[in-house]
């Protein structure tokens, strides 16, 4: 549910959405990290002024989280 | 107050009208229109772009539109939504910024939407009127000026309307994030 819930979300920000990717990777003890890949175009928007954005939607799925603490990264993936 | 605001158009548009004056007068009154139909539609986008939120979290709500002053404003109604709305707010302002993104990115215009979720917003307006008008009071009172605690820039603007309401004055002092209200007896 989280991963579909942020995609959703940051699928609304950016100029290219079906660039966007978000997969889970589980760390050993870390609790859940979810990875967003975006067309590079895009990384500006969903980190925003001052990383304002990424924060946001850090607290927006923190929010839905129901096992605690999710971990979002957002990955640099290089231009095509 | 000028005079120029007030012509009616009926005394702008003569047969001698010039076209320029036609567009100017044109130019007052359709914007009015176009500008609520803007705003409509900026309800529209953040409307589908927080439903589809509530349906992938499962989460039961309604969705209101409407518009107010220059502002869309959107609420999501429902009797479980305390989770979106978080501590002081802080996730339905996290969400407000993303749903006015998601609006900009459809309509290439910034936007001033209002998002509220289960009646937060509506009540801490009518607490910090009500705090401002204890503030008035005291500062009445005690003929010194009352600091209030560092709040919003929007919450700064309930309060000081408050404060003009009562007849007083008001300022903010301090830097963001912690810029507060001082109630000038």
């Amino acid at each position: 549910m989280l991963v579909d819930a942020l995609e959703h979300l940051v699928r609304g920000i950016v100029a290219n959405p079906d660039d966007v990717d978000v997969s889970t990777r589980r760390g050993r003890n870390r609790g859940t990290t979810l990875d967003v890949r975006v067309h590079p175009d895009d990384m500006g928007r969903v980190i925003g002024r001052a990383g304002r954005t990424a924060t946001a939607l850090r607290t927006v799925v923190g929010a839905l989280s129901k096992n605690g603490p999710v971990r979002i990264d957002f990955v640099d993936v290089d231009g095509r | 107050m000028t005079t120029d605001n007030e012509t009616t158009p009926e005394t702008i548009v003569t047969e001698a009208a010039e076209t320029p004056v036609q567009e100017a007068a044109a130019k007052e009154v359709a914007p009015k229109k176009d500008r609520v139909a803007q705003l409509e539609n900026e309800g529209d986008i953040a409307a589908d772009y927080l439903e589809a939120l509530l349906d992938i979290a499962d989460l039961d709500g309604d969705i209101d539109m409407d518009v107010e002053g220059d502002r869309a404003m959107v609420a999501i109604v429902g009797a479980d939504l305390k989770q979106l709305v978080g501590p002081n707010g802080k996730v339905l302002d996290a969400l407000q910024e993303l749903t006015r993104l998601a609006v900009t990115q459809q309509t290439g215009d910034r936007s001033r939407l209002m998002l509220d979720i289960a009646g937060h917003r509506a009540a801490r307006r009518t607490q910090l009127t009500e705090l401002g008008t204890a503030a008035c009071d005291r500062a009445k009172e005690e003929g010194t000026p009352v600091k209030l605690e560092p709040m919003t820039p929007f919450e700064r603007k309930i309060v000081h309307d408050a404060v003009a309401a009562a007849n007083l004055k008001s300022e903010s002092e301090g830097d963001e994030p912690n810029r507060y209200v001082v109630v000038i007896p």
